[in-house]
């Protein structure tokens, strides 16, 4: 049953899972570890427990000390939030054998989604679009050369054991295959000893789509619409928004019916995300699944009207979904911008310390998921993310809008925030006529910051 | 801010009623405490994994059947003697009621489990003890079960592995039980003799008979880490001599230091370490061994010796050479195994009382050849050169060389030997322990080895302590190293009473290689780059690797008899 919940996170997650409990009415205990006793979840839910010293690894991700805590304080269901265990199905399956409630996916479906090449499997029988490679290794230009020509160009030449961009070569055309396939090959048997080679359909220039999912155990499986997360930094998701300008009625339709399909092949149940490549031909591939709520997930909360935590624990309890896909609309605009304690200029160096004054916007179509407060010491053990700031308005430009208000009202004083970064980014001319894709940073910041930095 | 008390907390159980009724609990077994340090541990992953505690890295002791699965290839254990009838020799009032008792509670037949296996494809006999059953105490079954696998090994040519656990004698079978100690020990002696491959693993607890048998009969012995292994029982000595043991007291690692042990291995790294040392100890093939020799080696010899003539610089004074000689980033012993070996794997201990660091050998492949490498070894830093007593030898470092040089033979290994040192160790210790005898034993023994000898003076031959690794077939110097009957200082001390003259002595004591090689004390030279250190070594160690592989051709041609006939000659000329 569930009567009371260990949310066994810590930050804003932690807080916003404790916040549904409350108004669900179900009680709470936090977990905390000792650089954590005056962190806000340990304050607000009703018992806390610690488990363990400052690094993750011998507390918010001690296994055994969390199923101890639950045990102990007689919890029965554990909401693992995003990071930490979230994702982890060895301690899904300690969960099970100790009949406590998961608050996700069962173990044996996040240890399948796990593995990226079992996923991918499951994807291409159950018809999702993947991106289209080899199937065998390639040895030599002539061979790849077919294969390219079945793939499509443009396509990517990828070392076996590759890893940190070596061995890998584009080529746009037919006509550059043959050089940079010889050139990849040749850095991989120089940086790796081996000349096995792999090719792949070049995704160019996508946009990070993802899809939310709802399934129960009872075989009801809903999309929530699409969320962009383009607006990356070092695969660091910054602002996510929903919808996207890139997707029509049309193509949201059909995106939809394949995150259903891909939810309903990998047989998952409760919360969940497909994120698909979305190339500007509108062609799209499946990516991986996330087994687990989402940083970014009030962005769609906010244009569906639904509680996507709430949600999680009454799928974890065997009721039935309380929507239809028929019954979900999107309504207006959101976006999301994620106020991190680090500094741009230093590289985006992590600044944790203690926050001595503070002040955050509210208002109409303004959301703030946070745990600090004015005194609060941020901790450099663990994640930079220090608050999100959420805005739902009638359209997109109206949401930019209120989003830069609502930045220039930020205050936090005492430690280094990426909150004018986040700034100048909602001002920029192709932010703003959504011409953005997962380059976007690199292309028009990176350049900037090393200009400066010379 | 303390906000906690601020906060309203959630009232009671109210308005969300669920579907589910079932309560948390963990089920027995899943979460277990570590006997070590005391935390909590989910069984089923040490188990999966290699026992071992993920907290403290604390070893938990291994049923037999899964220690066959860590170190075995899949389905490869082909078991021996599984069920052997029960005896009672002495009568035991209630010995057969507990036997069954046991049988029944660990799926066992006895104490231990022996077979055959494959271990990265090399096959093996093993016997593996299991502490469940009676503390594996050694009863007539247990030793039966050993002697038998270890005869049917001798038979079958195989090697022989035996992983050690035990409480000592069985006490309810009495006498009996200690003669299985003489019968495990004779059946290993007979493999011994027939050149075959015994090796034993320790692990936590071995103790009593069996630490007194076989357990100590490897010709290599590896121990787990930290595990207990003595003859007596710690608790027996402390009440026997009334004091407190020192921390660490008949540890694995006190074993290592103490000259008993080979190696300590990790768990994880087991097999791996288990299937080199089979792989090392394989029959190789002697027109392998030929192939891997031949043709390249002679041209580069010759080519070589054509070259070396011009090379060698006659521009520098004797005192300049003892100088160089002495530099400190000249390269040493263990540059020279690093250079010219693959997979060196180094054994520890005289197994008698010490490991002395000052030297470094064990077995390593020369191109793809076993063979055994001693390297008298300075340091290259001030903290191991303290470590390594700056390559002065102590009577336990000669007598780990001999029992290296010893097992080479047995296994038809040639040996190598760097000689580096100032001189052997001049203290106390060292002439307690018997400094005068340790060398003459190498003299005595060495002459008569049955594999070739090779020795290579990199450094400093100081005296009796070098030439205790260089009773060889042939003797190389490289260029600037020196070979004396002391040292300069010491020669000009002795006759002119005056140690600044260390410079004249060295003149007219002919102690480099060019002065050596004129006597006919050594065979080659080998040339040195100018300002030689390790960085600028790879010519010399290619040069070498050509004469060495000329070496072994040359040598592994002769029988036993010729080679030993060759090197009593060699020595009976000067």
């Amino acid at each position: 049953m569930i009567g009371k919940v260990l949310s066994a996170n810590r930050g804003e997650i932690a807080v916003r899972i404790i916040r549904a409990c409350r108004e669900m009415g179900i009680e709470t205990v936090a977990v905390y570890s000792e650089a954590d006793r005056d962190a806000l979840h340990t304050q607000l839910a009703d018992e806390a427990v610690c488990i363990g010293p400052a690094p993750s690894s011998e507390s918010y991700l001690n296994m055994q000390n969390i199923i101890s805590a639950t045990v102990i304080s007689g919890a029965d269901a554990i909401h693992p939030g995003f990071g930490f265990l979230s994702e982890n199905s060895r301690f899904a399956e300690l969960c099970e054998q100790c009949n406590i409630t998961f608050i996700g996916p069962n173990s044996q479906v996040i240890q399948s989604l796990g593995n990226k090449s079992e996923a991918r499997n499951t994807m291409i029988s159950a018809g999702v679009p993947v991106i289209p490679g080899s199937k065998e290794p390639i040895y030599d230009a002539e061979e790849g050369a077919k294969i390219a020509a079945e793939i499509g160009y443009p396509v990517i030449v990828k070392a076996a054991l590759g890893g940190g961009g070596k061995g890998m070569r584009v080529a746009q055309t037919p006509e550059e295959f043959e050089s940079s396939f010889n050139t990849a090959q040749k850095e991989t048997q120089m940086a790796f000893g081996d000349n096995t080679m792999y090719i792949e359909h070049f995704v160019q220039h996508p946009r990070h789509i993802e899809f939310q999912i709802l399934a129960d155990e009872h075989g009801n499986v809903i999309h929530l619409g699409e969320r962009d997360c383009s607006i990356q930094r070092n695969h660091q998701k910054m602002i996510e928004e929903s919808p996207s300008v890139a997707l029509t009625p049309n193509l949201r339709q059909k995106m939809g019916e394949a995150a259903v399909k891909a939810a309903k092949a990998a047989h998952y149940t409760n919360a969940g995300t497909i994120e698909f490549l979305l190339e500007k031909n509108n062609n799209f591939y499946f990516m991986e699944m996330n087994t687990r709520i989402q940083v970014e997930h009030p962005v769609t909360e906010w244009v569906t009207g639904i509680d996507l935590i709430k949600e999680q624990i009454r799928i974890a309890d065997g009721k039935h979904l309380s929507y239809k896909q028929e019954d979900v609309h999107i309504t207006g605009h959101a976006i999301e911008c994620r106020i991190n304690a680090e500094n741009p200029a230093k590289n985006f160096r992590p600044s944790p310390g203690t926050i001595t004054d503070m002040y955050l916007p509210g208002g109409k179509g303004v959301r703030i998921d946070s745990a600090i407060y004015s005194g609060y010491t941020v901790p450099p053990y663990y994640d930079s993310m220090l608050a999100k700031l959420i805005v739902h308005a009638k359209n997109r430009n109206e949401a930019i809008r209120k989003m830069r208000s609502a930045l220039g009202e930020v205050i936090i004083e005492g430690i280094d925030t990426n909150v004018d970064y986040q700034y100048e980014i909602l001002g920029h001319p192709d932010f703003i006529t959504g011409n953005i894709d997962i380059e976007f940073i690199e292309r028009r910041f990176m350049s900037k910051e090393a200009a400066q930095t010379q | 801010m303390n906000l906690k008390d601020m906060f309203k907390k959630t009232s009671g159980r109210s308005h969300y009623i669920s579907l589910r009724n079932s309560r948390p609990e963990v089920p027995t077994g899943l979460l277990r405490k570590c006997n070590k340090c005391g935390a909590a541990i989910i069984a089923e992953d040490v188990k999966n994994g290699y026992y071992i505690c993920p907290k403290c890295h604390g070893y938990f002791r291994v049923h037999a059947y899964r220690r066959i699965e860590m170190i075995a290839d899949e389905d490869s254990f082909e078991e021996w003697d599984k069920e052997m009838d029960f005896v009672n020799p002495l009568d035991f009032k209630g010995y057969e009621e507990k036997i069954d008792q046991l049988k029944e509670r660990t799926n066992l037949n006895e104490a231990v489990v022996t077979g055959k296996v494959l271990i990265d494809g090399n096959p093996a006999v093993v016997g593996v003890c299991d502490g469940r059953f009676m503390m594996a105490s050694m009863g007539r079954i247990v030793g039966e079960k050993i002697t038998r696998a270890v005869e049917r090994a001798t038979e079958e040519k195989l090697p022989v592995i035996i992983f050690t656990c035990s409480g000592g004698a069985r006490m309810q079978e009495g006498i009996v039980s200690l003669m299985q100690m003489a019968k495990t020990s004779a059946a290993l002696k007979k493999h011994s003799d027939a050149g075959q491959l015994y090796v034993s693993v320790l692990t936590d607890p071995t103790t009593g008979g069996v630490t007194a048998s076989f357990a100590m009969l490897g010709d290599i012995i590896l121990a787990e880490p930290k595990a207990l292994i003595g003859f007596a029982g710690p608790r027996v000595i402390e009440q026997t001599i009334g004091q407190k043991l020192p921390k660490g007291f008949q540890r694995s690692e006190f074993l290592l230091d103490h000259g008993f042990v080979d190696r300590i291995v990790e768990r994880e790294e087991l097999k791996d370490v288990l299937a080199q040392i089979l792989r090392m100890h394989r029959l190789a093939d002697a027109s392998e061994v030929k192939a891997a020799l031949k043709d390249e080696a002679k041209q580069n010899a010759d080519e070589q010796t054509e070259t070396v003539k011009e090379q060698i610089r006659d521009s520098l004074d004797a005192w300049e050479r003892v100088q160089i000689s002495r530099k400190k980033d000249r390269p040493v012993g263990t540059d020279y195994i690093d250079a010219l070996f693959t997979d060196f794997m180094e054994l520890h201990g005289d197994r008698y009382f010490k490991d002395d660091h000052a030297i470094v050998g064990g077995i390593a492949y020369f191109r793809g050849i076993p063979v055994t490498v001693i390297a008298q070894a300075k340091g290259k830093t001030t903290k191991e050169n303290l470590d390594r007593n700056f390559s002065m030898l102590s009577p336990d470092g000669y007598r780990k060389a001999l029992r290296l040089m010893k097992q080479a033979e047995k296994f038809g290994r040639p040996v190598i030997c760097f000689v580096d040192t100032p001189g052997a160790f001049c203290g106390l210790e060292a002439e307690e322990r018997g400094q005068g005898e340790a060398i003459a034993r190498n003299l005595f023994e060495l002459s008569g080895l049955k594999v070739p000898v090779l020795s290579v003076v990199i450094g400093e031959g100081g005296s009796g302590g070098a030439l205790a690794m260089a009773v060889a077939d042939e003797v190389w110097m490289l260029e600037n190293a020196i070979y004396s009957v002391l040292s300069p200082e010491g020669f000009a001390s002795i006759l002119w009473k005056d140690s600044k003259r260390a410079g004249e002595a060295a003149e007219v004591m002919k102690l480099t290689a060019g002065d050596l090689k004129r006597l006919g004390v050594i065979e080659q030279v080998i040339p040195e780059p100018e300002e030689f250190t390790d960085e600028n070594m790879g010519s010399v160690c290619e040069d070498l690797d050509g004469r060495i592989a000329v070496f072994l051709e040359n040598y592994t041609e002769y029988s036993a008899d010729e080679l030993t006939a060759k090197r009593y000659d060699r020595f009976r000329r000067m």
